[in-house]
């Protein structure tokens, strides 16, 4: 393996080179790398993938000189930046070559407005011309003309290009970006992407990326390092890369829903064997021209909301939040919105388009200015917060900030623990058992993984057995297959929260979840139906900039017919039958649903939790 | 009284409402006359107003004193909050002192004299209220710096504003998952009231805890960050020490606005001594 990493004989443009590196944190028993040896081309938009805990930040706090300068542990082997070995460097001069992002870019601002944060590096680094340096970066950046503004007037996406600004301003050849997309909606997340390209294209930056969003891959990068068990596997072409379906899977990363497809029809011998497979849709339309849709008798679903119970209901509501300077700034103007028992709701929209706001109004801690917000019949006028949490309970976008005790046991008993709930106890333990949490019952709850963080947060959210149960973004921040775990668990608690709404950008967990779907769009409901409906309508999702997903696209590219949301529903929709004339069992073997070769890799201990 | 109480400590004075408040006073009034003032210039007014009012007793100049930083505080466009605590904080004071008085047998003479004290304290809080709240953070320890104070000094004012916000929606948050999950008493009689009161007083010192670690988990970045900006570097190189403060110019309006207040204390001096 080592041979495909050292393959690249041209030795002259290599910005990076890594050898024989072996890194153990302090107090660690393994190295989380060892004996990882690679180059990295000068101008290469590099995508680093990798399971949790495979050292991918670690390897990217080495090159910016964090490790060893910064943070202590057992150090080996040589890493050189632009020819310079970093034990030799300091941090300070590896800066102005190394830019780094992280992936809670909002705590490395430290200032408070934006030509300040973007020119304090060079202002300390004693450059004279500092002011220029971070005028120059805003406008690489593409925040120009928002100089003075200050950082909480900046929504999430410029939040991160002004954390990017700020480490283009020292000028670094390299730039590196931890999981740059993971809390944006689809058109933020496009919107940094065409800024790292215009970085690396017009201003030849080499650029490094720790992505989970192999979709995004596709589309931008040119190389992808695959790092598995703290070791470099791999170097290849992005295409090539993302072509290893089953090698990437078994990492637990997700090519493609294009280039899975693709695979499966390989597999079943629908596409020739040896030809390269489509990884963006662009490249589908070339490689599946040959496929025929083939009706698969489904009707479009149609919106059945008649006849069930309304639960909660907006009645002309406006609602508007104070602002820093000049006037509050209104959210909602003449809301009105009915959800019913028993439906399961995805509320859609851009950042910034309400949904937050919506469920907080629900639960009583935001009252409208006008208008009426009424739940299971009542008001929500003078009553408490308190008295509604049998009724109806919200989930934070953050867990933190659900984490009220030391221990996720009294976090979950709490609510039920205060109210007397009888036998809380045993409910505390089947919950802990449910959501799989037992073992870490005694743990604080801010000290888990990702994963095991949303999980609790879940659990503390239905304690109460609230008849609705409100969950905002639950798959923001997660990678890959902890989102698809978390996508099972909600799947699983259909059957015990009666109504469930959630506030979300993942269309993946929209198409495979949702049987209704509210999208928002500056406060107004744009659009309200079924993913037929929604995903049917080409002009709301022009006008709202949601992104079905990619396989959906693929579908609709090859016939408008096609309404397929995952993987299995396209092959069903696209496969040959006269292939199988008359042999409709022969199908069903072929058929292996994503989920049951997650579960597959979940025993095979791929989870890496 | 009590039910106004319990009902207003999170409902109306909200989190929100203080982060509000706190924004404003920093940042929301950044093109005030005050405001715009060359720092340095400020500091030294500030010294005057906020010393010599201790030293002196004469009625007239106190009130002069009192009146032009009554204008300069209306003039920074001070965010009602701030006003409302100066105001609790300066007649609580000398209340409570006259309370004093009368309870250990004193009489209605020592009013006089409590009289001139809240005039003192109100000048001395105004004036700092007027700078301290006038000038948004980064320009006040830009002129700290200038007077000597150490960098890291300067760096933390201007960081806690840029962290405050965060921090306090942070600890709504918190709370809102308090809210949310208790069971606070029933505040229908007034021993309820009561109960409820001390409840929330609870909740909030209870919420504390989880801030502290969701905000220590939060400064790895942070830190990190602050090392690969060069914090340290610049902390001890004085060229950079020296660009920081090239920012600061003292204008024509400057001086304008220190003849003035001169040229008024100079007056109410004269009228002092004609009276």
């Amino acid at each position: 393996m080592q041979s495909d990493v050292m393959d690249k004989s041209n030795s002259m443009d290599k910005i990076i080179r890594i050898e024989d590196l072996t890194y153990t944190y302090p107090g660690a028993q393994q190295p989380t790398l060892s004996h990882v040896s690679l180059e990295i081309e000068k101008g290469d938009f590099l995508a680093v993938v990798g399971n949790n805990g495979c050292g991918k930040s670690t390897l990217c706090k080495v090159l910016n000189g964090l490790i060893p300068h910064f943070i202590a542990g057992e150090f080996s082997g040589s890493v050189f930046i632009d020819g310079e070995n970093t034990l030799q460097a300091d941090v300070g001069a590896l800066a102005r070559k190394v830019g780094y992002v992280y992936q809670d870019f909002e705590n490395q601002i430290v200032r408070p407005t934006v030509l300040d944060d973007a020119s304090y590096a060079c202002l300390n680094y004693g450059m004279a011309d500092y002011e220029e340096r971070g005028r120059e970066a805003l406008h690489q950046c593409g925040l120009e003309g928002r100089e003075e503004e200050y950082i909480w007037q900046l929504s999430g996406g410029q939040t991160h290009l002004l954390a990017l600004a700020g480490a283009v301003a020292l000028g670094p050849e390299i730039l590196i970006l931890d999981e740059p997309i993971a809390q944006l909606d689809p058109g933020h997340a496009d919107r940094i992407y065409e800024v790292l390209r215009e970085l690396n294209e017009t201003y030849g930056k080499t650029i490094i990326v720790i992505e989970h969003h192999t979709e995004y891959i596709a589309d931008y990068c040119k190389h992808v390092l695959l790092l598995r068990d703290g070791q470099a596997a791999w170097i290849l072409p992005a295409g090539e890369a993302l072509a290893r379906v089953e090698e990437l899977q078994e990492s637990n990363i997700f090519p493609p829903q294009v280039t899975i497809a693709g695979f499966r029809l390989q597999k079943e011998g629908l596409l020739p064997a040896g030809c390269p497979l489509p990884t963006t849709v662009e490249e589908g339309k070339k490689a599946l021209a040959g496929l025929t849709f083939y009706a698969d008798g489904r009707d479009m679903q149609e919106a059945s909301q008649t006849g069930a119970q309304t639960v909660a209901q907006f009645q002309d509501v406006k609602v508007s939040y104070r602002s820093v300077k000049g006037e509050p700034r209104v959210i909602f103007d003449g809301l009105n919105l009915s959800i019913h028992k028993g439906e399961k709701i995805a509320l859609i929209g851009s950042n910034g388009a309400g949904k937050s706001t919506m469920m907080k109004m629900l639960v009583g801690l935001l009252r409208p200015s006008e208008g009426t917000v009424t739940l299971d019949g009542t008001v929500l006028k003078n009553v408490k917060p308190e008295a509604l949490s049998q009724q109806i309970s919200l989930v934070y976008q953050n867990p933190e900030e659900m984490f009220i005790k030391d221990s996720i046991y009294s976090d979950i008993a709490y609510a039920m623990q205060v109210r007397g709930v009888e036998d809380w106890q045993k409910k505390t333990e089947a919950l802990l058992a449910r959501f799989r949490l037992s073992e870490l019952s005694d743990r604080d709850g801010r000290l888990l993984s990702g994963g095991q963080m949303r999980r609790a947060s879940l659990a503390i959210g239905v304690a109460l057995n609230p008849g609705i149960l409100l969950l905002d973004e639950p798959t923001a921040n997660l990678d890959i297959a902890t989102r698809k775990e978390i996508m099972r668990t909600l799947t699983d608690m259909k059957d015990v929260t009666d109504t469930v709404m959630i506030a979300t950008h993942d269309m993946q967990l929209v198409c495979e979840w949702a049987e209704r779907i509210i999208v928002l769009c500056q406060g107004n409901v744009v659009a309200d139906g079924t993913r037929d409906a929604i995903f049917g309508n080409a002009s709301v999702v022009k006008k709202v900039g949601i992104r079905p997903p990619e396989i959906f696209s693929m579908g609709q590219a090859l016939d408008e017919r096609a309404f397929c949301y995952t993987v299995d529903e396209f092959l069903q929709s696209f496969r040959k039958t006269e292939l199988f004339p008359d042999d409709r069992d022969h199908r069903e073997p072929l058929f292996v649903s994503t989920w049951e070769q997650e579960k597959r890799y979940e025993q095979t201990g791929g989870m890496g939790q | 009284m009590m039910q106004k109480l319990s009902e207003n400590i999170l409902d109306k004075f909200s989190m929100d409402f203080l982060r509000n408040q706190v924004l404003k006073n920093a940042y929301g009034n950044d093109d005030t006359i005050i405001a715009v003032r060359d720092p340095r210039i400020l500091l030294v007014w500030y010294l005057f107003f906020g010393l010599v009012p201790w030293f002196v007793n004469d009625l007239p100049f106190l009130l002069g004193c009192f009146v032009l930083v009554t204008v300069t505080t209306l003039l920074a466009r001070v965010a009602g909050l701030v006003l409302l605590l100066f105001a609790v904080g300066v007649f609580t004071q000398t209340g409570y002192l006259l309370a004093a008085t009368i309870l250990f047998g004193g009489d209605a003479s020592a009013i006089a004299p409590l009289l001139v004290l809240t005039l003192k304290v109100a000048t001395v809080s105004l004036a700092s209220v007027t700078v301290f709240s006038g000038l948004d953070p980064d320009r006040l320890s830009n002129g700290l710096m200038w007077f000597g104070c150490p960098e890291r000094l300067s760096f933390s004012i201007s960081y806690a504003y840029r962290m405050l916000p965060m921090l306090m929606e942070e600890f709504q948050n918190v709370l809102l998952s308090y809210r949310l999950r208790g069971n606070p008493p029933a505040h229908n009689t007034v021993p309820g009231k009561i109960k409820y009161l001390i409840y929330q007083v609870k909740i909030i010192i209870h919420a504390f805890y989880p801030l502290m670690l969701n905000t220590a988990k939060r400064s790895r970045t942070t830190v990190e960050a602050l090392e690969i900006k060069g914090y340290r570097y610049a902390a001890v190189n004085k060229e950079v020490r020296k660009m920081k403060l090239s920012s600061l110019k003292v204008t024509y309006d400057d001086m304008i606005f220190l003849a003035i207040s001169f040229l008024w204390v100079a007056v109410t001096a004269l009228v002092s001594t004609l009276v």
